[in-house]
């Protein structure tokens, strides 16, 4: 069993964090490199992670198939929710990698949509991006009714849902896979979590558990065995920590700085970034040729 | 009528700031039969008074509509106006569930169904609709019931009707107002014929004297847990033959108590008439709205 | 003179004689003779207040508004009629949903109301069009503070320290004149509109009113919302206390 570990202070009494605003504490999610030129190379189709020319309609040959974007650039990796006894976790690092390079470093890849949902994203930030403005046309919308209805995480993960399949069938998909999770406060029987999960061709599903990317191979294994509906917040937040961390030591477009998300009857609180305690010093890995004699 | 100058066109406004154009199609809405509705912290309920051009040769003219599971309505005036409006909608409910797969809230379907009714009391090729209607539904926030207007007003009560000789039921509701919050659904169910039955008159389209029949009317109910149920025929006999026979036995027990006095049995909230006894409540005529009368046989549209 | 009856004001696209455009100014009417609406603009928020007679018992408390959010940061109160101001309401909606998407900010007021003042005013444009019977009061806060807009359906648009329209009007602009508006807070200004509102009251009517409030200002994190229920009651009932104890006095006065 995983052990036991306390809950980092800022989670239990997290600061209420919009998802809308760039938090200093965090750095500015996107807006510092923003200057930078990026280098195009002059034949994106001889580099890995770039996209074809552009493509107006004017410039498409006669025969030739209309392309959209068939490569993302800026990519975040895997994003993991599991539920627990009062709501939902979510949890994510901080990465934001142009190809293999780590180029951003603070990117927040959880959003706050309202007081029951947030969103998590893995895959092209820019398109993550343009999400987060839909969703925050959609509850600016319910704030203008003042009707007392809010969006459920449900509807907030149909609609996702919609909007990625749309795209997909216009040939011209968000690259992202995202994951829905929050609490349902109007059913009769009280709150109920929920978490679901949509890719960017529009597939979708709910569970107790969700990953994306490599998540879906290397956390996923350690939900199905250790994730329970009805365990405490400081099991599954222990139980987070350790997927996050399985995951930092295998996936190599990773880092350790991660953000730590939950929902719960109170609300929403997203952690500030925060680091594990790794250990490399295996024996395996003092002298790596050891066991492979002969390749490097 | 009142025929003035400013009274042809709705795109044009008369010397005081009115449209005699909406206010006309107004009063299309009071010479359709009654609707009424009521809800509770519960539960909603409509019931509808159906008209038909000749009792004994034709049907009734359908006037209650299910708009979602959540939702329904009952339509009063130009009936052929009101299946636009309920056409309109099923859409929006259906959209919205294709979205977010889930019911639209009650209030959001309403004020849409409103600005559409005012659109058409704005350009110069329309026409305000000739209808208004009652809308019941249950939402997150609980049960709900709306009337809107040809003007594209719309309120929300508690308790409404509207139609011709509304006034009488609305007399009865307002009178029962704080029961209704106590009530289960089939005591409010049988709040709303009663309230109903007090805006028949004696029309010769029913042949039943200002009575309730199971054919004559329909219901719909929605609450939490309850999906909408539209209840006609044979559906609503038990609920007709109820009040009526709680009505003979009130009248049963009044005139043995005050020995003899059909008058103060009518007198009261017109419950007192008996089957065999074909008599126009008094109620029922003062509350109606003026003007309904002698329109009510001319029916230059389809009426209900 | 031209006016009813001459035919010069049947329709929008004539003109009189003397250069007026009649249609306009009976649409006008309908919002001169509506209920009264105040907004005022103070050093820290802007108020909107409504007053509404009270219809029957068997409708919803609260449920017949006046007063809509626009955006986070801005709120409208429509005088005159309401289906016509929630065509405003919602072009208002459109306009400050469109502009934050396509600048990322939100939309400046003036921008917002010279906006809706233009839309008011296509509608008195055409033959096939009708003006609209209602205005737009608008209140927000911006990076520029704190603005109080009314944006008429003639087209124009002008942006007030305090202002009120419909039913009563010129009475509530004097007691509006009288006050050092922009030395007050919101929470203060509260309950002097409630005054205004209740003072020029037709006392003669028994009608009951009820008082529709909402606000912007810091307190309420620049978002725009309505006054909780018992705050505003709570002002309601001292702005009726300090009419009653003025009244006294006069009467003292005079005996």
């Amino acid at each position: 069993m995983i052990p036991h570990c306390q809950l980092p202070s800022h989670i239990a009494t997290g600061p209420h964090v919009s998802p809308f605003v760039s938090h200093n504490e965090a750095g500015a999610p996107y807006g510092d490199h923003r200057s930078e030129d990026v280098h195009v190379p002059a034949n994106p189709a001889s580099v890995p992670f770039a996209v074809a020319p552009s493509t107006d309609k004017g410039e498409v040959a006669m025969g030739e198939p209309r392309k959209h974007t068939t490569t993302p650039y800026v990519t975040g990796n895997s994003v993991l929710a599991i539920k627990y006894k009062d709501g939902v976790l979510m949890a994510c690092d901080m990465l934001g990698a142009y190809g293999s390079t780590k180029r951003y470093k603070s990117v927040q890849r959880i959003i706050r949509v309202n007081d029951t949902t947030i969103v998590g994203a893995s895959g092209e930030i820019s398109d993550f991006q343009y999400i987060s403005n839909l969703l925050e046309e959609l509850m600016t919308q319910d704030f203008c009714y003042d009707d007392g209805c809010t969006m459920t995480p449900s509807e907030i993960h149909a609609y996702l849902c919609r909007v990625m399949y749309n795209r997909r069938n216009k040939m011209d998909p968000l690259w992202n896979s995202l994951v829905v999770a929050g609490v349902d406060k109007n059913g009769k029987e009280g709150n109920k979590s929920f978490i679901g999960s949509v890719g960017m061709l529009g597939t979708s599903y709910t569970d107790s558990h969700v990953a994306t990317s490599f998540g879906n191979y290397l956390s996923r294994p350690l939900f199905r065995e250790f994730q329970r509906d009805d365990m405490s917040l400081e099991e599954a937040v222990s139980l987070m920590q350790e997927a996050l961390r399985v995951l930092f030591y295998r996936d190599k477009t990773s880092i350790n700085k991660f953000v730590l998300a939950k929902v719960d009857g109170e609300g929403v609180a997203i952690s500030k970034p925060f680091a594990l305690d790794t250990k490399w010093d295996f024996k395996a890995f003092m002298n790596p040729s050891k066991h492979a004699v002969g390749s490097w | 009528m009142f025929r003035n100058q400013y009274d042809t066109d709705v795109t044009t406004w008369s010397p005081q700031g009115r449209i005699f154009q909406v206010e006309y199609a107004m009063e299309a809405v009071k010479q359709g039969g009654c609707a009424v509705g009521i809800r509770n912290k519960t539960h909603a309920v409509l019931a509808a008074l159906k008209l038909s051009q000749d009792a004994d040769l034709s049907s009734y003219q359908k006037k209650v509509f299910k708009i979602d599971n959540h939702v329904g309505i009952a339509v009063s005036g130009l009936i052929a106006d009101g299946r636009i409006l309920c056409r309109y909608m099923r859409n929006e409910c259906l959209n919205h569930k294709f979205v977010y797969e889930s019911p639209l809230p009650v209030a959001r379907l309403v004020r849409d169904v409103a600005d559409r009714h005012q659109v058409a009391t704005a350009r110069s090729w329309k026409r305000p609709f000739g209808v208004g209607l009652l809308c019941i539904g249950h939402d997150q926030t609980g049960p709900h019931l709306f009337q809107t207007c040809p003007s594209g007003n719309y309120w929300e009560y508690y308790a409404i009707a509207m139609g011709a000789r509304s006034q009488a039921s609305k007399t009865y509701l307002e009178k029962k107002l704080d029961d209704f919050e106590k009530c289960d659904l089939d005591e409010l169910v049988k709040h709303a014929l009663r309230a109903l039955e007090e805006s028949c008159g004696t029309r010769k389209a029913d042949d039943k004297d200002g009575k309730l029949t199971k054919q004559n009317c329909t219901v719909a109910l929605v609450g939490e847990g309850k999906p909408l149920l539209v209840l006609d025929g044979d559906d609503i006999a038990e609920y007709v033959d109820a009040i009526h026979s709680e009505q003979e036995e009130a009248t049963g027990a009044a005139a043995a108590e005050a020995e003899m006095s059909i008058d103060t049995s009518q007198g009261g909230d017109g419950a007192g008439d008996l089957p065999s006894v074909p008599t126009q409540a008094p109620t029922t005529e003062t509350g109606a709205a003026g003007g309904d009368g002698q329109a009510e046989e001319q029916q230059p549209m389809e009426e209900g | 003179m031209s006016g009813v009856g001459s035919g010069y004001d049947l329709s929008v696209t004539t003109f009189s004689p003397e250069g007026r455009v009649f249609q306009t100014e009976y649409a006008g009417k309908a919002t001169d003779n509506g209920v009264p609406c105040v907004g005022v603009c103070c050093k820290d928020g802007a108020i909107l207040a409504v007053e509404k007679p009270e219809e029957t018992k068997m409708m919803l408390p609260n449920s017949n508004r006046r007063i809509f959010t626009v955006s986070r940061h801005c709120g409208m109160a429509v005088p005159g009629k309401l289906p016509d101001g929630r065509q405003i309401v919602s072009r208002a909606q459109q306009e400050a949903e469109n502009y934050k998407r396509f600048y990322g900010e939100t939309i400046p007021t003036k921008v917002l109301t010279d906006r809706l003042a233009n839309f008011c005013h296509v509608f008195s444009l055409y033959w096939h069009l009708r003006p609209l019977g209602s205005a737009a009061l608008t209140a927000s806060f911006d990076d520029d503070g704190p603005h109080v807009y009314l944006s008429e359906t003639n087209g124009v648009s002008y942006r007030y320290y305090g202002i009120a329209v419909g039913k009563g009007r010129q009475g509530i602009k004097t007691e509006l004149e009288r006050m050092k508006l922009d030395q007050m807070t919101c929470k203060e200004a509260l309950k002097a509109v409630c005054k205004c509102l209740i003072k020029q009251r037709d006392d003669s009517s028994n009608k009951k009113f009820e008082i529709e409030l909402a606000w912007i200002s810091e307190e309420t994190g620049r978002e725009f919302v309505r006054v909780p229920a018992d705050l505003a009651k709570e002002c309601e009932a001292a702005a009726k206390k300090e009419i009653e104890q003025e009244e006294d006095d006069d009467s003292d006065m005079e005996g």
